[in-house]
């Protein structure tokens, strides 16, 4: 059997893509699908996790965090589109009206 | 809890639920005070006649009632305390809203509300044609309010309270006219200069809290005379702090300038705040703090020695003044001079006794000169006056009351009783000695003298101004009515049969007296009665039958210069501004680059500057928001991990 | 488990209801009063329903309706309900199909008490995501330029920051075994516990958490999304939001006892610190309001960090007195911002409020009011608030967060009194101040929470028996 550490390697590993494109893409469709590839690398996590514990809830936390990403990439996307509209662009850096 | 004591208010049931009401007292003055800041200019000033008056009025009735059953049948132990409410609670520190009742506040509050009815009534038609109507009364009974709020507390917090409150009124009431900048001055002069004396006093109740671990004043009293020796240094420490306050507010040496220029408000202000009520605050501190000031014998004997001073340099300043309101303003720092001479030698129900009937004759002179002032068209200055006795008969007749009680001519006034129970115990008393007595006196001369001075001035000898207004019905009353108390108020403590003392002493201890074969308490009488008719005399002689004595005597470069000396009230105001003002302004001026600068610059210079530096972090951009979470997401991960 | 054991949800199934109610309405007859009304019942229904909550409190793992949750939801309910009632004038106008808003708003407040009842990562997680999702919605609502990029700003953040959240919600499963908080500390008791592992975790989860109370260094975002949102929502988005957060906070550190580890006590004082300077320094010159009541209300979680700090009885006194202190002070002072808003812009420049004594004198002194009692001026709830929190450190020792927390109130009052100025000096020339009449029901709302804020001030006594008897059966 793989021992549990490995996992949890790959999710952080995964999990610093996710940070490290969310820091460096200008695009806000990228950043999002990097917030996604976050959130996918504590699945993994938590499913190994669940694995070794041997205890169903991290896998339903899962369920949960998959149904809250697909709702919140709904709600995002049409505010994403709403600012397309206004600004004729997806870069977020254009989005900088209110500062200081 | 509140709704128990809206219950109680129905039926005026007899028992201890009478005490239950006291919350009344102070409550109907500030819902005035509500009503009237709330509409503002908005309403009618005859509603806002009724209200303001009518809310005195009704704290009033409520004291007569509490004051009849508190003597009637008196609660356990001669006090009672009503809670409403914790403010905080946090250990010791637990000021609650208390008020507390016992034969010392029960007197303040008579006085309070009594004379503070009769003067708004009064101000009911001698301000009928100001502007600013209802900001006048609603400043009123804040003051009333807050001046309940001072003499009725059972701890420190809500006495400060209290202390404050009449403060900042008299503040806002001394410049009411704030239009001329003169005012305006004189209302600051009076603010800063009784914070001195308040500042002293607030760090001598943190002084007393620390040490005594508790904020209600009957409690501090206990556990001081249990922890302090006499004459130890706490206490003096403590007594001589909370004596600063007294001073300040009491407008006694040195702290006694203010209180001439505070003459800028309206009369009736003059009367109530400046005459009658928050100037005795002093008086009250220090009797209902007595324990402590028996506790530091060197602190009272400062009060005695104070007093005396004081109310021979007020005096020979009354003497000398054209303004009839600086006249009085003298007059009143005097009279309370002598009230600090009674706390001084241990006559504690003596000074409060005198509080009393100088209330009643004070409250009358201030509203008589406002009514001489009005008739005469704002006329202040007391040679420009004369022959008013048969344009304004009634005012004449009882402003000739008030100035027989102020100068204690005998038997007949209130003042002679209560001046002559302070100078048999200036004498008499333990801490006493033959040159308070001496001083005593010396001022019972004065005071006859610059008192009759200026009723001759004002209502004999020739006409020399146009009576323009008449007082009408609402301004003779209080007149009539103070007129009266400033006779019978005497009568409630009489030689050999003393009601007054006999109440309060619960409250009060009463004074010992030792001297007694040095001079008997009817010899006494017979030369303080002979001092004040030979001062009336001398009035008669000087201003009345020979003016041109005095003038004589003031042309005269030495007549001259006293003149001038006791008219600026001995040069006090020249003194400070020569030796704290000036010296103040040269500091500021010439250090104003100095080193304290530079650091509340410096903190300024630095708030700035990491204003600016810090608003660049707020770039406005999305990308760098996530680089300010994810690094604090590291710090925080750092700290926990590795700390 | 019956029907009955899931009786004392009743008022978190009566919003949820109400908000289907009022989805399904819509689809059939659309009406700006209907919604309105229909939400303003549902949250009344909801409030009332909180004192017949008997029984069995805890429903499942996931929820509990103690005192404590029921407190706070009632506080929760009592803000939406005071949003509610601003927004409805606010928004006639804004843009048309304005009904949805009531859905999202009523949704937002079922997340916000599903945080203050949970004992469990998943239902603190499900209820983060229903508040956090309605909220981008909510920011974003009437449309413009500033609401969508202040919209674009909180749902990237926010839902990276959930991202941190999650991970740290699974590193705390995966080393104590369980995701309820009662049973976490025996999960860390039992022996093979690595440490470093759980350590990050709770850094992860104060990281999630943090940016949604925004303290410092998590509060980058919270001055762009105030101004940026409709000013209801904003006055929203820094009561409810923050106060469900804080008592899930406040419940979860202390039932795994924080005090057993130094280290994130440390991190915990690290961002008090942060979070007061930050707050404070960057309102200090700040020309808009809103950003300066953002930057106070990062101050103001960073004071009510000192108090969670504290240990023993006085915490959570302190806490829930201040919180209820900091909602009403900042529901008034987004309040006025809403009452004399136009509808080109928010009156959020401080030029449109120099003279409002002049023309508007109750609206500057309810404003005064709300501004006194943010700088903690006594007689009012601020004060006290402020006091408890100061004694409660000091009771604890805490003397350096204590002295820090003195010096930043007096930096704080410095804006504060800037703002007080300006109310009372010469108008200048703004059309903002020159709104033709004010809402009824606004006005109303208004001089309800002044008299509220200088009751609580002057007697405080009932609240904090409240509190007491709450925390008793903690």
């Amino acid at each position: 059997m793989i021992p549990l550490h490995w996992y949890l390697w790959l999710s952080a590993v995964v999990f610093m893509v996710g940070v490290a494109g969310f820091l460096m893409r200008r695009n806000i469709i990228i950043m999002f699908m990097s917030i996604e590839l976050m959130l996918n690398a504590v699945n993994i996590s938590l499913v190994s996790f669940s694995r070794y514990l041997d205890d169903m809830r991290g896998q339903i936390l899962v369920f949960f965090i998959i149904a809250v990403a697909a709702a919140e990439a709904a709600i995002g996307l049409g505010i994403i589109i709403a600012l397309f509209r206004n600004k004729v662009t997806a870069h977020v850096d254009e989005a900088n009206e209110m500062k200081g | 809890m509140f709704s128990k004591h809206w219950m109680l208010i129905a039926p005026a049931r007899c028992g201890a639920e009478m005490m239950e009401l006291l919350w009344l007292i102070p409550a109907f003055p500030l819902a005035g005070f509500l009503a009237l800041a709330v509409t503002g200019a908005r309403m009618p000033k005859r509603l806002a006649a009724i209200i303001g008056t009518g809310s005195v009025g009704a704290s009033a009735v409520v004291a007569l009632f509490i004051g009849m059953h508190f003597i009637s049948s008196p609660p356990q132990g001669h006090l009672s305390s009503q809670t409403l409410w914790t403010w905080i609670e946090i250990g010791e520190f637990r000021p609650s809203i208390t008020f507390y009742l016992d034969p010392l506040s029960l007197v303040m509050t008579f006085v309070v509300t009594f004379v503070g009815f009769l003067i708004h009534l009064y101000s009911t038609e001698f301000m009928a044609e100001e502007e600013g109507y209802s900001r006048f009364f609603a400043y009123m009974n804040l003051f009333v309010c807050s001046m309940l709020i001072l003499v009725l507390a059972d701890n420190l917090l809500l006495l400060y309270l209290g202390w404050e409150g009449v403060g900042l009124c008299s503040y806002l009431l001394i410049g009411f006219w704030y239009k001329d900048h003169a005012n305006g001055r004189a209302a600051m002069k009076a603010f800063i200069v009784t914070r001195v004396g308040d500042t002293s006093m607030a760090i001598g109740f943190i002084l007393l809290y620390f040490n005594l671990g508790t904020l209600n004043i009957q409690e501090i009293m206990q556990r001081a005379s249990q922890a302090w020796p006499v004459g130890s240094t706490f206490a003096v420490a403590a007594a001589a702090l909370l004596l600063g306050g007294a001073l300040g507010k009491s407008a006694q040496l040195p702290l006694q300038t203010w209180l001439p220029d505070a003459m800028a408000g309206p009369t009736p202000v003059s009367a109530l705040i400046h005459a009658a009520t928050m100037v005795t605050a002093g008086v009250y501190l220090i009797a209902r703090t007595n324990v402590l000031f028996t506790l530091a014998p060197v602190v009272q004997e400062a009060v005695a020695v104070i007093g005396a001073l004081t109310l021979l340099i007020a005096g020979f300043s009354a003497l000398t003044q054209h303004d009839i309101k600086r006249v009085l303003a003298y007059s009143t720092i005097s009279q309370i001079g002598y009230m600090f001479l009674a706390l001084g030698v241990g006559a504690w129900s003596a000074a409060l006794f005198h509080f009393m009937t100088h209330a009643f004759f004070k409250a009358l002179l201030f509203l008589g000169a406002g009514a001489v002032i009005l008739a005469l068209d704002y006329e202040h200055n007391m040679f420009r006056m004369g022959g008013l006795r048969k344009e304004l008969p009634l005012t004449f007749w009882t402003f000739l009351i008030g100035s027989a009680s102020l100068s204690a001519l005998p038997l007949v006034t209130a003042g002679f009783y209560s001046k002559d129970l302070i100078l048999w115990y200036s004498l008499s008393s333990e801490d006493g000695s033959p040159w308070f007595w001496a001083a005593g006196m010396a001022g019972a001369l004065l005071t006859s003298i610059y008192t009759f001075r200026m009723v001759f001035l004002i209502f004999f000898g020739a006409a020399k101004g146009r009576v323009s207004r008449k007082p009408g019905m609402t301004m003779k009353f209080p007149l009539l009515i103070l007129a009266v108390l400033s006779i019978i108020g005497g009568f409630v403590e009489l030689p050999r049969i003393p009601i007054f003392s006999e109440f309060v002493k619960t409250a009060l201890p009463s004074a010992k007296t030792l001297h007694e074969g040095l001079l008997g308490e009817g010899m006494q009488q017979v030369i303080a009665s002979g001092v004040s008719l030979i001062g009336v005399s001398i009035a008669y002689l000087l201003f009345l039958r020979a003016p041109l004595n005095v003038e004589r005597f003031t042309s005269h470069p030495a007549g001259k210069a006293l003149h001038r000396f006791w008219f600026s009230g001995w040069g006090f105001d020249w003194l400070y501004n020569k030796v704290f003002v000036g010296p103040f302004i040269w500091i500021a001026r010439t250090n104003k680059d100095d080193f304290i600068d530079l650091i509340y610059g410096g903190m300024a210079w630095y708030g700035r500057f990491f204003h600016v530096a810090l608003s660049l972090t707020q770039s406005g951009k999305v990308r760098w928001y996530a680089m300010g979470i994810t690094i604090g997401a590291v710090i925080t991960i750092g700290i926990t991990v590795f700390l | 488990m019956t029907l009955n054991d899931l009786a004392p949800l009743i008022p978190l199934m009566v919003i949820a209801v109400s908000s289907v109610i009022i989805m399904l309405g819509i689809a059939f007859y659309r009406s700006r009063a209907f919604s309105g009304l229909l939400t303003l019942a549902g949250i009344a229904v909801a409030f009332i329903t909180l004192f017949g909550v008997q029984g069995t409190r805890q429903v499942t793992s996931l929820l509990i309706l103690d005192d404590y949750a029921l407190f706070y939801i009632g506080l929760i309910l009592a803000a939406s309900f005071v949003v509610a009632l601003l927004s409805s004038d606010y928004l006639e106008g804004r843009r048309e199909n304005i009904e949805e808003f009531y859905i999202l708003l009523l949704l937002s407040t079922l997340g916000s008490s599903v945080l203050a009842a949970s004992t469990h990562f998943v239902s603190f997680f499900i209820g983060l995501e229903i508040l956090s999702v309605s909220l981008y919605a909510l920011i974003a609502y009437t449309r413009n330029e500033l609401n969508i990029e202040a919209g674009v700003k909180y749902l990237v953040l926010a839902a990276a920051s959930s991202a941190f959240l999650l991970f740290g919600i699974a590193l705390l499963y995966g080393e104590t075994g369980t995701m309820e908080f009662s049973r976490m500390s025996s999960g860390i008791s039992a022996q093979g516990i690595n440490k470093g592992m759980l350590l990050t975790g709770f850094a992860l989860v104060l990281t999630g958490v943090g940016f949604k109370l925004a303290v410092a260094p998590f509060h980058m975002w919270t001055p762009d999304v105030y101004e940026g949102a409709p000013a209801p929502v904003t006055a929203f988005v820094a009561t409810v939001s923050k106060g469900g957060v804080f008592a899930l906070l406040l419940r979860y550190f202390i039932q795994v006892d924080m005090h057993a580890y130094p280290s994130l006590f440390g991190a915990v004082a690290f961002i008090a610190v942060a979070s007061m300077f930050a707050g404070n320094l960057l309102a200090l010159l700040q020309k808009n309001i809103k950003r300066i009541l953002a930057y106070s209300s990062i101050a103001h979680l960073g004071y009510l960090l000192v108090a969670f700090l504290a240990g023993g009885v006085m915490r959570v006194t302190a806490v829930t007195f201040y919180l209820v202190a900091y909602f009403i002070t900042t529901l008034g002072a987004f309040g006025v911002v809403t009452m004399l808003s136009g509808k080109e812009r928010d009156a959020d420049a401080v030029e449109d409020y120099q003279g409002l004594f002049r023309h508007r004198p109750w609206l500057a002194l309810i404003f005064s009011a709300m501004l006194f009692s943010l700088a903690g001026i006594p007689l009012t709830a601020g004060f006290i608030g402020k006091f408890y929190i100061v004694a409660a450190g000091a009771g604890s020792a805490l003397w350096l967060l204590v002295i820090m927390l003195v010096i930043n109130s007096a930096i704080g009052l410095y804006y504060y009194l800037r703002i007080i100025v300006v109310l009372y000096a010469q108008p200048g020339h703004s059309e903002v101040s020159a709104v033709s009449s004010l809402p009824l029901t606004g006005s109303l709302v208004l001089v309800l929470l002044t008299v509220l804020l200088l009751w609580l001030g002057v007697y405080p006594e009932p609240l904090i028996e409240m509190i007491h008897r709450m925390t008793m059966r903690f």
